[in-house]
Order: structure tokens, then sequence, then C-alpha cells
């Protein structure tokens, strides 16, 4: 079993251990002691330089690791390729379109698609790649060329650091099928009737998505203030936006009209 | 920081694109709502750069482009269309496109992809 050096969370804090990495499991050394089989690993997610593992059990066992980048590849690759998820082999393009632009030097990477509980994982042998089921905007099956030939593929629309991506999964039409009708149900809590906005929200709505403030919506479709507010409000009642800022309209107290009389005073 | 032609059939995405591109610090120097509008207003204007819609009457962009690349062999123009068209990537691309913005698309990647297109 090969031993690598990590930090684990144990109660709150971050005490410094070792992991053992073996065919089938994993084992966390003092102070956890812990052997965890790989197949009992229902999710798996990296927030920076931290891997959260997630194995069965009532309430779900939880273990948290840090470690250096080519750690926590290796240990993330190992649980993404014999955890307990709906896996299969794929060629992948991730991302292919950031912000509406395609990426000029997008490929088709060959490899793994693990979908685990809380993400969807991509693998091959030089990235490892994870999309947050929440972070999931949109899935579709579609074509695309490839390889100058019009080709079935599953497009799956996602928000990266608060812009907007496109990846692309290639595999034969029946994995595919599966795979999008998995993908559907895991956020199917997103669906939408497609007429819950008139056309005024809809446009505001591109334009948030474009990423124009309050003031340029009222602008560009010559809509006041109020308007905006009531569109705004029916767009959060569906869950579509969120608040990120109040912006505030103020005037003049008595000691700010004089101040600025007196300031007019004395240029 | 560059002289922009924005060609869209709708007003709603040209005066989307202008912002956009107003705010990164470009001048638009016109805006056409087809494609040979554009093709007449690039002969007048010379832009550094068009923003060109796919799906238009009269000329589409593809043939739009083609018209203007013919005239100015060294005319930079990015094509721009909805999602679901992404096949028309190699098409523009053959025919001298030097980017694709797929629509909807968000401010700061537009900026970035007219940047590296008029500073390669």
């Amino acid at each position: 079993m090969k031993e690598v050096p990590v930090k684990i969370e144990v109660e709150g804090s971050w005490v410094v251990s070792k992991i053992g990495i073996g065919d089938d499991r994993i084992h966390i050394f003092e102070p956890v002691n812990k052997d965890i089989l790989l197949k009992s690993i229902v999710d798996l997610e990296e927030r920076k330089n931290t891997l959260r593992i997630e194995t069965k059990g009532t309430p779900p066992p939880v273990y948290k690791v840090a470690s250096v980048p080519k750690v926590l590849a290796a240990l993330k690759r190992i649980i993404i390729m014999s955890c307990t998820a709906y896996r299969l082999m794929a060629y992948f393009m991730s991302p292919a379109v950031r912000g509406g632009v395609l990426v000029k030097d997008a490929a088709w990477e060959k490899g793994a698609i693990a979908v685990l509980k809380t993400g969807i994982w991509f693998v091959s042998q030089q990235k490892q790649i994870c999309i947050p089921l929440e972070d999931v905007s949109d899935i579709e099956l579609t074509k695309r060329e490839v390889n100058a030939k019009k080709t079935d593929v599953v497009k799956i629309d996602h928000v990266e650091g608060g812009g907007v991506s496109t990846s692309y999964v290639l595999c034969p039409l029946t994995t595919l099928q599966v795979l999008y009708n998995f993908l559907k149900d895991s956020t199917k809590e997103m669906d939408m009737e497609g007429n819950e906005l008139d056309p005024v929200a809809a446009q505001v709505s591109m334009l948030v998505y474009s990423g124009m403030d309050s003031s340029a919506i009222e602008k560009m479709l010559a809509i006041s203030n109020d308007e905006l507010e009531t569109v705004f409000e029916a767009l959060l009642n569906l869950g579509i936006v969120e608040v990120v800022r109040t912006r505030r309209e103020v005037q003049l107290t008595t000691k700010g009209v004089r101040f600025v009389t007196d300031a007019a005073k004395n240029p | 920081m560059g002289r922009i032609l924005i060609v869209d059939d709708t007003m709603f995405m040209r005066t989307l694109v202008k912002n956009i591109l107003f705010s990164g610090g470009h001048d638009i120097v016109g805006e056409a709502e087809d494609g040979a509008q554009a093709v007449e207003m690039y002969n007048k204007l010379k832009p550094d750069l068009v923003t060109m819609d796919v799906v238009m009457p009269k000329m589409n962009g593809i043939e739009a482009l083609k018209s203007i690349r013919a005239a100015d062999p060294k005319a930079r123009v990015i094509m721009c269309t909805a999602v679901g068209q992404e096949q028309m990537v190699k098409l523009a691309i053959k025919n001298g496109a030097k980017g694709y913005i797929v629509k909807p698309f968000q401010a700061p990647k537009v900026i970035e992809e007219v940047n590296n297109v008029l500073n390669p």
C-alpha cells in the first residue's frame, strides 16, 4: 500500500496524518485509523486543496483531506475510478465554450465520466475536472460535428467562477441517452416550463446573464426603476436570480445642503 | 481600443453588444441589421473589427463575411450566433472569421475575445 502525507480534519482541526492507497481501499492512519473501502465512497468534492470524501452510512461519514495537488490528484483518480457512481468511458471536451466564446485549444480527451452525488467528474490522464451538479444550468442531447461527421453528444452548461461554460461528452448513443436521463433527473429541480417569463423579463434575464447592472438594463430597455424592480421581484420568486447588492438612492439632509452650498461658495 | 461595426438583425442584441464593447473601451462606428448593409458599411467605415450575427435576412453572416474578406483579406470578423448553430463555426473559420461567440454570452469574455482578435 502506497503511503502519502496528508492533513485530516478531526473535530474541526487539521492534523497531520498519512493515507495509504490500496487497490480496493484507502487507509487513513492515526489519529483516525480507518480503512475505507473505495466502493463505500458515494461522493467526492474538491474545494481548493481539500477533498471531501463521503461514504455510505447513516449519517454518512465524511472525511476531509488536505494535501499538495499531486497527492490529491492521485487520490481523486483512484476514488473516482473505483467509488460507487454512475461511470462510463467516454470522450469529453471541457470546457469547450466559456462565457459564449469558443475555447480555441479545446480538444476531445479520452477518459472516464463519473456522476457522483454532488458532481460530474471528467477524468483523463492529464485532467480531473469536477462540475458540481448545483452549477449545471442546462443539459442537452444534441449533435456536434466531430471529424466532419454529425455526432450525438451531451452538452452540459455550467456556472464556473461566475461565468458560464459548456462541456461536451461523446460516447455511443445508447450510453449518451442513459447519461442524459441520469443528469436530467439529478438536476430536475432546475427545470422550468419555459413560459414563466414575459418578453421583458426574458430580456432582463439575458442582460443579467451578460453582466449588465440595473442601471444599464433600465437604459437599454427604456424602463423605469419601478418596472425593473417588478421584473426582479418576479425573477427572484422564480429562483432565477439572487440579490448580490442593493443600490441606494439618497437625498441631501440640511447638513448636506449646507456643505454643498458652502463648497460652491469656496471653489 | 478598436473601431467596431456591429451586425445583428435584432436591435436588442445590437444594443447589448454595443454596451458590452463600449464598456470595454471600444468605439462603435456603426450598426448594420443585415449582411448587405454590413458589407456596405464595412466598405465605407473600414472598422478595425466586425461582430457579425450569422442568421440574418437579405444576406446572412457567412455570405457577408465572404464579401467583406474578398474586398479586404485583412478584415477581422468575429461571428456571433445562437446556441445550437455551432456547426457554423467551421464554415465561418474556413471563410476567414477570426473568432466565434455563442449567444447568450458574457461581457468579460466578449471583451476578451475582441481584444485578442484586435491584438493577437
